[in-house]
């Protein structure tokens, strides 16, 4: 009985003097600059894979950046410092957001022709498309339905799919549009694509940190798509993709390559495959960061994006004459 | 010795002897809360919170065991010291303790000591972050509790001091592992370790309420205290603490003679 009182009362109250804290750094240019290298040291999930690809190597960053955040350094001249770092990481779910800007690593596609023009676009859309669950539809002369889904933020309905993929029930083929989607809500994604398999299918592999160490991750676990039970799509299925298609986009293209019928035209994609996460400074500058890795269903990273089956570009004798290359080549492919 | 002192201490107090009763308490508080959740967030956030505080004593001086129900709902709206970013945090915490009392010093002093379950449902939501913007507080703990009510009379009126503390031993809680995504749990029904084992160590949690009661009539009395609740964790290498601090006021309720509250 005497034990029992000891273990219950007295042990216990040693836990009294116990505190759980978290190391806290000062507001300055070098506290700062700490406090993001930190942050990302022990979130970020791509180092191992960009050593491999470009030699990234975060230490030997923290080295050649700390001299340039000096105490001296304005806020403007600091924010310019923390940007230049986070862009090593060639990563465009990085970004710095203060107050008075946004820093950005945009490389991965502003460095590429963008292979769409809204302007052409209107031409095959003309002016009396429909506009259903955040999509604009239109069924074109050939008989080919065609649909621009613009950003994955904009909300799907099972209602609204119903009434797109009706309307094109007639058609001989189907044009996705995807081009410039830089992503958004991944379910948005796969309630898209579960109308394009009619089994559940293997699509790619998820992971997470499980501790600060740079290859801390957990097991692979295997991510699926599972047929919708609503309206399924039967007939050939082309996805339109540049270099504007990213994160939640990415992660489409991703799944839709893994459908028999399906085929991926245009540019390859802008890649994007990190979940992100935010975190704040000090001084409350907001940082935005890869964390959780994802992959195709050959466990291959898709971090700087997909190759499509058919690379298409847009020429210029078509951009004079009004037409959409990728367009064409999806209305000839889907034709075949 | 300090047996001796305490004993001097209690018998300057006029003598003041009061049956035990079963009680409902309703009270409020302000104050301020600080939380770290290295899931969301390294800074350390801090601000104003707001509690609502029942209790249901069942204690009955023919009985030497008791219950004591305990519903405790807090919620807090904090910043990071640059003021920029928000959290918004809400916990509802459910005691159920069983007691077993004495009293001692001819009856001016109740102790009551014993265990009781903890329930804790709650949340911490990032209002800046657009991605993964949330953390889910889920969690069951048993916790060696004890509670001293030393009543006196002063100015001719009925007082009553009440102290309560409860301590961590043992427990479970929710957690999504280190770098997990709250898209993985509950879309992909990916878990890894979200079922925490947890003991004194690695979740010295802990509360204690210090509250002085004056008696305005047989069946009421006015409460003022202070509630002070520590949360604390370190779990799949994340940190958490839920530290809030609250000046409380309110009513009790007696039930002499009685009938169950």
């Amino acid at each position: 009985m005497r034990k029992f009182v000891i273990i219950w009362f007295l042990i216990p109250l040693f836990s009294l003097t116990a505190c759980i804290n978290e190391e806290e750094f000062p507001d300055t240019a070098q506290g700062n600059f700490e406090a993001l290298w930190k942050i990302i040291d022990e979130h970020y999930c791509f180092f191992d894979y960009k050593q491999h690809e470009y030699g990234l190597d975060w230490n030997a960053i923290y080295n050649i950046y700390k001299v340039r955040a000096r105490e001296e350094t304005n806020k403007y001249q600091l924010f310019e410092v923390l940007t230049d770092m986070l862009s090593e990481l060639r990563d465009g779910h990085v970004n710095l957001y203060s107050a008075f800007d946004n820093g950005r690593y945009w490389s991965w596609h502003e460095d590429y022709p963008s292979n769409f023009s809204d302007t052409l676009q209107r031409r095959y859309l003309d002016t009396d498309y429909r506009i259903a669950s955040g999509m604009r539809y239109q069924i074109l002369d050939d008989n080919i339905g065609y649909t621009y889904y613009g950003s994955f933020s904009n909300p799907i309905s099972d209602s609204g799919l119903n009434e797109i993929l009706s309307y094109f029930a007639f058609c001989n083929g189907l044009i996705i549009d995807i081009r410039g989607n830089g992503g958004g809500d991944l379910i948005n994604a796969e309630k898209l694509a579960a109308r394009f398999c009619n089994e559940k299918t293997l699509v790619g592999y998820l992971q997470h940190k499980t501790g600060k160490g740079h290859n801390d991750f957990s097991e692979m676990e295997a991510q699926y798509v599972e047929p919708s039970s609503n309206f399924r799509w039967q007939k050939n299925v082309v996805v339109l993709s540049n270099r504007g298609v990213f994160s939640a986009a990415n992660d489409f293209v991703k799944y839709m390559k893994c459908f028999p019928r399906v085929k991926i035209v245009g540019d390859q994609t802008g890649g994007g495959s990190g979940l992100p996460y935010t975190n704040t400074l000090p001084n409350g500058w907001t940082v935005r960061f890869s964390a959780c890795p994802s992959y195709d269903k050959d466990r291959q990273q898709v971090e700087f994006g997909i190759l499509p089956d058919y690379v298409v570009s847009q020429t210029d004798d078509d951009f004079r004459q009004g037409k959409d290359t990728l367009i064409e080549f999806a209305r000839k492919l889907l034709a075949e | 010795m300090k047996n001796k002192f305490l004993l001097l201490l209690l018998s300057l107090v006029p003598l003041c002897v009061v049956a035990q009763e079963p009680t409902s308490t309703n009270i409020i508080g302000v104050g301020t809360s600080r939380i770290l959740d290295t899931y969301i967030n390294q800074e350390k956030y801090s601000g104003i919170g707001l509690t609502y505080l029942y209790i249901k004593d069942r204690a009955r001086e023919e009985k030497r065991w008791n219950s004591v129900i305990e519903h405790e709902l807090d919620v807090s709206s904090i910043k990071d010291r640059s003021k920029d970013n928000q959290l918004m945090e809400g916990n509802y915490y459910l005691y159920w303790g069983r007691y077993r009392h004495w009293q001692l010093f001819g009856d001016r002093l109740l102790v009551q000591a014993g265990g009781l379950a903890n329930l804790n449902l709650g949340f911490l939501y990032d209002t800046t972050a657009s991605n993964n913007p949330a953390q889910a507080r889920l969690s069951l703990n048993l916790m060696p509790a004890a509670i001293a009510t030393y009543r006196f009379p002063l100015f001719g009126k009925q007082f009553a001091l009440r102290y309560e503390l409860n301590v961590p031993l043992v427990g479970v809680m929710f957690s999504p592992n280190y770098g997990q995504s709250y898209y993985e749990i509950f879309n992909r029904g990916n878990y890894d370790h979200n079922i925490v084992p947890t003991t004194f160590v690695s979740a010295p949690t802990f509360r204690q309420m210090l509250s002085l009661d004056w008696r305005t009539s047989e069946k009421w009395s006015l409460r003022i205290g202070y509630l002070g609740n520590y949360q604390q964790a370190e779990v799949n290498n994340l940190k958490q603490h839920v530290y809030a601090h609250r000046v409380m006021i309110g009513i009790v309720r007696h039930f002499p003679n009685s009938v169950r509250p």
